[in-house]
């Protein structure tokens, strides 16, 4: 069935999830358009991974939705939903530690038989990440945070997917790193890709992001364009420290 | 060479059967956390599915052998689809502790169900092979010969499949971070159900090769279960290559101390072994003490 022109790529509806007894996010709607890249900025603790992990269907949604394209795929086991087309880059880069960068890479491709392909969308990958073709062989573990942030991004565009969900991209790095990590974030939303970005500093999405959501406490408090917030400092100084 | 060659002919034919039987026991706990009580068990099965098909249906060795494998890895998948599955389903939590007790229940089933179905006598197994090469005062019997190979060329055979495929890759990446692993579109549960078959068809041909010098019988794969834990736990839980190399290290000790000491200390000295390595080691000789995954 073909969709409506104006059905957005992602649309989350009244998400309610956490862990145990405690629900984490307590309602959140958010929606992205093709092309659009979307930044959900808050402090630590508050429910950006958790977001994406409930999206990509790490963690069940108890209450509300999460649609790809007009169709439901909350309540759908992680593999389905990858397989649906959610590319999620996970905070941590939760990388095969024992397995080459190759066959990290690899394993992005899983789902997909057409060899040519994958082996196209390697050279793709090695085009914009090339410190990853030097270091194919290497094993994963052995990799500096800048290396597995690398390899964690380059698994994920190995990936066939409608929607990007990158959590957390610089945490831990050096400045230098983030800046390099930045520069492919930017190219990936100029090639025309869909992102839902999960940051804590919006300074450094500034630039790229058309929308910005500030979570506090598992609810959305603020959202608009980047520019206005950062020019919000009583926002900046309560939820972000300034 | 008169003496010590039948002692390094023992100990590297006893130590491919170790290897064998250990890969199996190290994939399944190195992928789901799993210690397989029932692997011992798979073992008997294997070698009296082997015996069925060839002494009372009649078949070819090969065919004989290839029941063994199915009747294995479909025991594997039985055990994974009625017990590992609704267990870590219900129970994640205490997963391996209630694995372990559950399939030492079934490892008593089937057992009793091998002992009423074939009785308690000691049967010997037809795919034995006899005669020996001799290469001067090195005598190598053709038995032991295809145990070596065998276990070689299936060990060798799954370390192909774990690296060169898509289904091993999968295998591993799922053994070392599940979640990652969902992510890429793996299905795990899938994925752990092979592991399963795999184990059970490994533990099928292990069982024709340790029947093949020994005899048939309900108790058949207690003592290379009991081996192949205790190599797991020096090599380290889940390290398959570790695995191997101390399955052929301590078989090799073993034969040595039964041959200079007698025969009833080669179990102590191993155990020995095991109590010096945890003390030195704790995680093992080629594990961490933080790993417990591929």
């Amino acid at each position: 069935m073909a969709e409506a022109p104006d059905t957005p790529c992602l649309a989350v509806n009244g998400l309610v999830t956490g862990y145990d007894a405690r629900n984490v996010l307590t309602g959140v709607s958010l929606s992205l358009k093709s092309g659009e890249l979307v930044t959900v900025v808050g402090p630590n603790g508050h429910g950006k991974s958790t977001l994406l992990r409930a999206i990509s269907g790490l963690l069940p949604v108890r209450k509300g939705s999460v649609s790809l394209n007009g169709n439901v795929i909350s309540g759908l086991p992680a593999h389905r939903v990858a397989a649906n087309g959610v590319i999620h880059v996970p905070q941590g880069d939760l990388l095969f530690a024992g397995m080459s960068v190759l066959e990290n890479l690899l394993m992005g491709a899983y789902l997909d038989s057409d060899r040519a392909a994958v082996t196209r969308r390697l050279d793709e990958v090695f085009t914009l990440l090339p410190k990853l073709a030097e270091r194919q062989t290497q094993i994963a573990a052995s990799l500096s945070g800048g290396e597995r942030r690398m390899v964690g991004i380059g698994r994920g565009l190995m990936m066939k997917g409608t929607v990007m969900l990158i959590d957390e991209p610089s945490l831990g790095l050096a400045p230098i790193i983030i800046e390099q990590i930045y520069d492919v974030i930017t190219r990936l939303k100029a090639s025309g890709r869909t992102i839902l970005l999960v940051e804590e500093n919006p300074a450094r999405v500034a630039d790229i992001a058309d929308r910005i959501h500030l979570l506090d406490n598992g609810a959305f408090v603020w959202s608009g364009e980047p520019a206005v917030l950062l020019e919000r400092d009583e926002l900046l100084a309560t939820y972000l420290g300034g | 060479m008169e003496i010590i060659g039948p002692v390094l002919v023992s100990g590297i034919t006893t130590g491919a059967l170790y290897a064998l039987a250990t890969l199996g026991l190290s994939l399944v706990w190195g992928s789901l956390g799993m210690l397989n009580m029932a692997h011992g068990t798979l073992l008997t099965i294997g070698g009296y599915a082997a015996f069925t098909a060839a002494s009372q249906l009649g078949l070819p060795v090969p065919l004989a052998v290839l029941a063994a494998v199915i009747v294995g890895g479909l025991i594997g998948a039985l055990i994974f689809v009625l017990v590992a599955y609704p267990l870590s389903r219900r129970s994640p939590e205490t997963f391996e502790t209630t694995i372990m007790i559950a399939t030492f229940g079934v490892a008593l089933t089937l057992e009793n169900t091998v002992l009423r179905l074939y009785g308690g006598q000691p049967l010997g197994q037809p795919l034995s092979v006899p005669g020996a090469i001799s290469l001067g005062a090195f005598v190598l019997p053709w038995q032991n010969l295809i145990i070596i190979v065998s276990a070689i060329a299936l060990m060798g055979a799954t370390a192909l499949f774990l690296t060169r495929t898509k289904m091993g890759r999968a295998i591993r990446a799922t053994a070392q971070n599940p979640d990652a692993a969902k992510l890429m579109g793996v299905p795990v549960a899938q994925v752990y159900l092979q592991v399963l078959i795999l184990s059970g068809m490994l533990a099928g041909v292990c069982g024709v090769l340790v029947s093949s010098i020994t005899q048939l019988s309900p108790s058949l794969g207690a003592d290379p279960m009991l081996k192949a834990f205790i190599m797991c736990v020096v090599a380290g839980l889940g390290n398959l290559p570790g695995a191997i190399i101390t399955s052929f290290g301590l078989a090799i000790v073993e034969a040595l101390v039964q041959f200079l000491a007698g025969a009833r200390w080669g179990f102590p000295a191993l155990l020995a072994i095991v109590i010096l390595v945890l003390i030195r080691r704790p995680g093992g000789l080629f594990g961490r003490v933080d790993v417990r995954r591929l």
